[in-house]
């Protein structure tokens, strides 16, 4: 894994950190299970991000990553070593806070040098290796300079030199872009992947937001009520989730009831209202007869143009005909809600914006889910609310007027 | 060039026009401020100018050259020194031991030090006279030792364990305000527990530790009851300054020796402020949001040790209750320690003086909290002009020793058209200007918290300065009007050091009366009426808590 990549402005890459192993790990804080049951390999030099809603156990795990406390069960090994017992000062473990916990006393050199001083390296060696990494992440010129005369940006930097010019075995980060504005969040975000993969760092990132995640990692573990839900790649979780709350979490989705007819190797074939879809299963959920959920994601849908409309078209396949009931416009795409006769929540599907379709409220439409994207999944999530995915909520309290039959 | 940019003069130029455009804008806020203003001048810059002109040329010399005063001079720096480092080291200590390693009992012993807060700071002096003394409880009737606390000594044991919460106060604040997560990123670069406490804690609390040595300076300087009653032959200026205005009538020798203790006073008063500006605008706290893990818990050896640290003080401060309250209810001390209650009928029923503190203290905390919640208003909510130096005004007490302010009074407020010495009312005056920058402070603090959006959108439904204070901010602002109202009257119940310079016949306080008694050797009269006074604060105390419940926060521990 060391020195795959080209050195960059000088700073060589390290030997790449180590294997990190969860095994089976589990963390009460009083009464409540934070962290239940956790197994997770995370491998040598890799991206891997906890990912989960606030309450799910990512933080917990980072910091007993990081020797803040120890499971309660189970155990924890770096390099294939278990950590039970082992003090943070004593790890070979560095972590960015979310606030960044700069030193306020500290100059930025003295920030990013305090582990090093605290390792008693030699002063040239010391002042070499912050040097490179200052250089690095182009906070030269603020060397300096204390936190409080920093932009957001740079502290955030600071934190980031402070921890990788310890060439730690494990870099943890606990949600460090948070505290940046929109824009500068996602420049960031490719810098310091690119960092990371540059020096090869074994990295657990925690963040909440799914764009980070799926942009960042080379894999993403999601954890739930303290639960792993699943642990893959980026793509595999966007397009094949194991499950509904993995499905809702990440990305968009429909969700829809369904009845199993049969299965056809990889492929699953399902009923809607009298229409067939055929949905792809990964995970061998569909059984025939029974009942289960199509997760069809808002831009797999089509929109069918009326005018190039088969009136031969049975409708056995694989259209759905609605009105549409509102839309937002988002810039490249609109979002569109669509009301189809017979199902208990509109559509919800993505229109490139270049599209000619008219998606003012109450025009007929028509689309087409393509053979083999929907996902079936054993259950509907549980708090998608009635409505599907984001709905403006304006037409949330429409559409609870018109199916309670309530005038407010 | 223009005028405006001429260092003083552009100011003067700036502020009248904030104030044409005030008083154009809103006349009843501009009557408040003159108002203000006009007492502010009246009775603290006034009196202090006076006092500043009154001593000649000759009387400076007298002073500076008089061996005995020069001595004096040095005992005061010396005791300022020696009981500052004292209590700085044990408040931080005990801040450490209660806000950070969170010993058992935390809730306890934070409590503990707020005592010596809200009772007269002279009943350590009398405690350890009575624990300590030549007929002490400890050293003659336990001990059987022959010792004498009087002098430095017994003066640097009662200022420590007085002084010693203000220091606890302060420094508990700015550890409090340490984010943890950074001793938990020092943690995970390495650092091992005590490197930890030296590379991380200790400088950043080391600004807060200097503006809390700053303010237990000042309580020293300026303390007069503790000196008066326990220190025996050794002298301090305080009590210097009032023994040549009592003892010789010598009002402008006392003026020379209560400046002499301005100077020091007003001088640790601008650092400790510059101390506060400089080091929150540089330590603030940087990327806000965050969850914030809670330290590691100290290992046990320092947990315990803190431990025993804490309940060691806590028993030594709540001994000096118990000893007053011991005395108060025996005859004779070191002598007949049979149970009395002669003390209480005889100081209690007898006297109109503890009736005076009671409705001194009671009408002076009125006028207190009122003066300090309408003039933080005008300072934080209100573009007036002046508010720097409005600001100063209404802190500036905070700098001067009660004797000084107490010599100033006299000689301030002698003659007509504002002859007010031997009367009620200078002694009540006394009290609400001396205990104003507590109030101020708390009110500031609270209205500084208040968003403004609060009061803009009042005078956006068409309500004045004045109506937008009474009806908005007023009942917003309850709770700190009250913790001013309490503050001031615990405070001036006891309080000794300018009010014995300003009684005369018919207006004795109770403290006045206390010293008194303890000079000529009555403790268990000087005990009851001590006991009486504690007993009085802490009711008044506990009242506001129970009439404002838990947003009732006179201290911020």
């Amino acid at each position: 894994m060391a020195r795959t990549h080209a050195p960059r402005d000088g700073f060589t890459a390290t030997d790449g950190g180590a294997h990190v192993e969860l095994r089976g790990v589990s963390k009460r804080f009083g009464e409540a299970l934070a962290v239940d049951d956790l197994t997770l390999d995370i491998e040598k030099g890799s991206f891997t991000t906890l990912l989960g809603p606030s309450g799910c156990g990512k933080t917990t795990t980072l910091r007993m990553l990081a020797g803040f406390f120890d499971p309660d069960e189970g155990d924890i090994l770096v390099a294939g070593r278990s950590q039970k017992g082992i003090p943070p000062h004593r790890r070979n473990v560095s972590i960015v806070f979310q606030d960044y916990a700069l030193f306020p006393h500290m100059t930025v050199r003295q920030n990013v040098g305090y582990g090093l001083k605290l390792r008693r390296l030699g002063r040239a060696e010391r002042e070499d290796r912050v040097d490179r990494v200052l250089r690095m992440l182009g906070l030269q010129p603020y060397g300096g300079r204390h936190p409080h005369e920093l932009s957001g940006g740079q502290q955030q930097r600071v934190a980031l030199g402070r921890s990788i010019v310890m060439e730690p075995d494990v870099l943890l980060m606990d949600e460090p872009l948070s505290n940046l504005d929109a824009k500068l969040r996602v420049r960031v975000r490719a810098e310091l992947k690119e960092i990371q993969r540059t020096l090869g760092i074994t990295t657990v990132y925690v963040t909440h937001d799914q764009d980070e995640a799926l942009s960042m990692s080379d894999r993403v573990a999601v954890l739930s009520d303290g639960r792993l839900q699943q642990v893959s790649d980026p793509w595999t979780l966007y397009h094949a989730p194991r499950n509904a709350f993995v499905a809702d979490f990440v990305g968009h989705a429909n969700f829809l009831p369904v009845q199993v007819e049969r299965r056809e190797g990889e492929r699953t074939v399902v009923t809607v209202h009298g229409r067939s879809l055929v949905c792809h299963d990964p995970h061998g959920v569909g059984t025939s007869g029974a009942e289960a959920v199509a997760m069809i994601r808002p831009e797999w849908l089509e929109v069918v143009p009326a005018a190039g409309r088969d009136p031969q078209d049975d409708g056995s396949g694989r259209t759905f005909d609605g009105t549409v009931r509102t839309s937002t416009f988002l810039g490249s795409f609109a979002r569109v809600w669509l009301d189809v006769d017979g199902l208990e929540r509109p559509l919800v599907l993505d229109v490139s914006a270049s599209s000619s379709t008219s998606l003012e409220s109450g025009r007929p439409m028509t689309v087409r889910v393509p053979d083999g994207r929907p996902v079936v999944l054993a259950e509907a999530p549980s708090d998608v609310g009635a409505f599907g995915p984001d709905l403006p909520r304006r037409d949330a309290a429409q559409a609870v007027r018109a199916t309670h039959g309530t005038t407010a | 060039m223009t005028l405006r940019q001429v260092p003083v003069l552009g100011h003067l130029i700036v502020q009248s026009q904030v104030a044409a455009d005030l008083w154009r804008r809103d006349k009843g806020l501009g009557i408040g401020l003159l108002i203000v203003v006009a007492l502010l001048v009246l009775f603290v810059a006034y009196p202090l100018l006076v006092v500043g002109a009154a001593p000649a040329v000759s009387d400076w010399v007298r002073g500076a050259t008089t061996g005995r005063w020069r001595t004096t001079m040095g005992n005061t720096l010396f005791m300022a020194l020696l009981s500052t480092l004292s209590s700085v080291t044990i408040g931080f200590l005990y801040a450490y031991a209660v806000t950070k390693v969170r010993i058992p009992g935390a809730a306890f012993f934070r409590l503990v030090p707020l005592l010596p807060l809200i009772t007269p700071p002279f009943v350590s002096g009398l405690a350890f006279i009575l624990l300590f003394g030549r007929r002490g409880l400890v050293t003659h009737q336990v001990l059987g030792l022959n010792t004498d606390i009087y002098g430095w000594h017994g003066l640097w044991l009662a200022q420590t364990v007085s002084f010693f919460p203000i220091a606890f106060l302060a420094i508990s604040g700015v550890l409090r305000s340490i984010n943890p997560n950074l001793e938990r990123a020092s943690q995970s670069l390495g650092a091992g527990g005590w490197t930890r406490f030296r590379t991380v804690v200790l400088p950043l609390a080391t600004p807060g530790i200097a503006a809390a040595s700053l303010l237990v300076a000042i309580a020293v300087l300026g303390d007069f009851g503790n000196p008066m009653l326990i220190a025996g032959r050794f002298r301090v200026l305080a009590t210097e300054a009032y023994l040549q205005v009592s003892g010789w009538a010598d009002l402008r020798m006392g003026a020379v020796l209560g400046l002499a203790l301005l100077v020091p006073a007003l001088v640790f008063f601008m650092l400790q402020r510059w101390l506060q500006g400089t080091s929150t605008a540089r330590y603030v706290t940087v990327g806000g949001r965050g969850s914030r893990l809670e330290a590691e818990p100290a290992p046990p050896l320092v947990r315990w040790g803190l431990f025993a640290f804490c309940a060691f003080i806590a028993v030594f401060m709540l001994a000096k209750y118990v000893v007053i309250l011991i005395g108060a209810f025996t005859p004779v001390w070191g002598v007949d320690f049979s149970f009395t209650l002669e003390n209480f009928t005889r100081t209690l029923v007898r006297s109109g003086e503890l009736w005076n503190s009671l409705r001194f203290a009671g009408l002076a905390a009125l006028i207190c909290a009122a003066l300090s919640t309408v003039a933080a208003y005008l300072v934080v909510r209100i573009r007036i002009p002046f508010a720097r130096e409005l600001d100063l005004l209404a802190l500036l007490p905070a700098a001067i020793p009660g004797t000084l302010l107490g010599i100033a009074y006299v000689l301030a407020f002698n003659t007509p058209p504002l002859a007010l010495t031997g009367t009620g009312t200078i002694i009540v005056l006394s009290m609400v200007f001396m205990f104003l920058p507590v109030g101020y402070r708390i009110c500031v603090a609270t209205l500084q918290q208040l968003a403004p959006s609060i009061q803009e959108s009042a005078a956006d439904m068409g309500a004045s300065g004045l109506r937008t204070f009474v009806d908005v901010i007023l009942p917003l602002i309850a709770t700190s009007f009250s913790a001013a109202l309490v503050y001031c009257f615990v405070k001036a119940i006891g309080t000794l050091s300018a009010v014995i310079f300003l009684i005369s016949h018919g207006t004795v306080v109770a403290s006045a009366s206390i010293l008194n008694l303890a000079e000529q050797g009555y403790w268990g009269l000087a005990a009851a009426l001590s006991t009486s006074l504690i007993f009085i604060a802490i009711a008044a105390l506990a009242f506001a808590r129970v009439a404002f419940g838990k947003r009732f926060a006179l201290f911020d521990v």
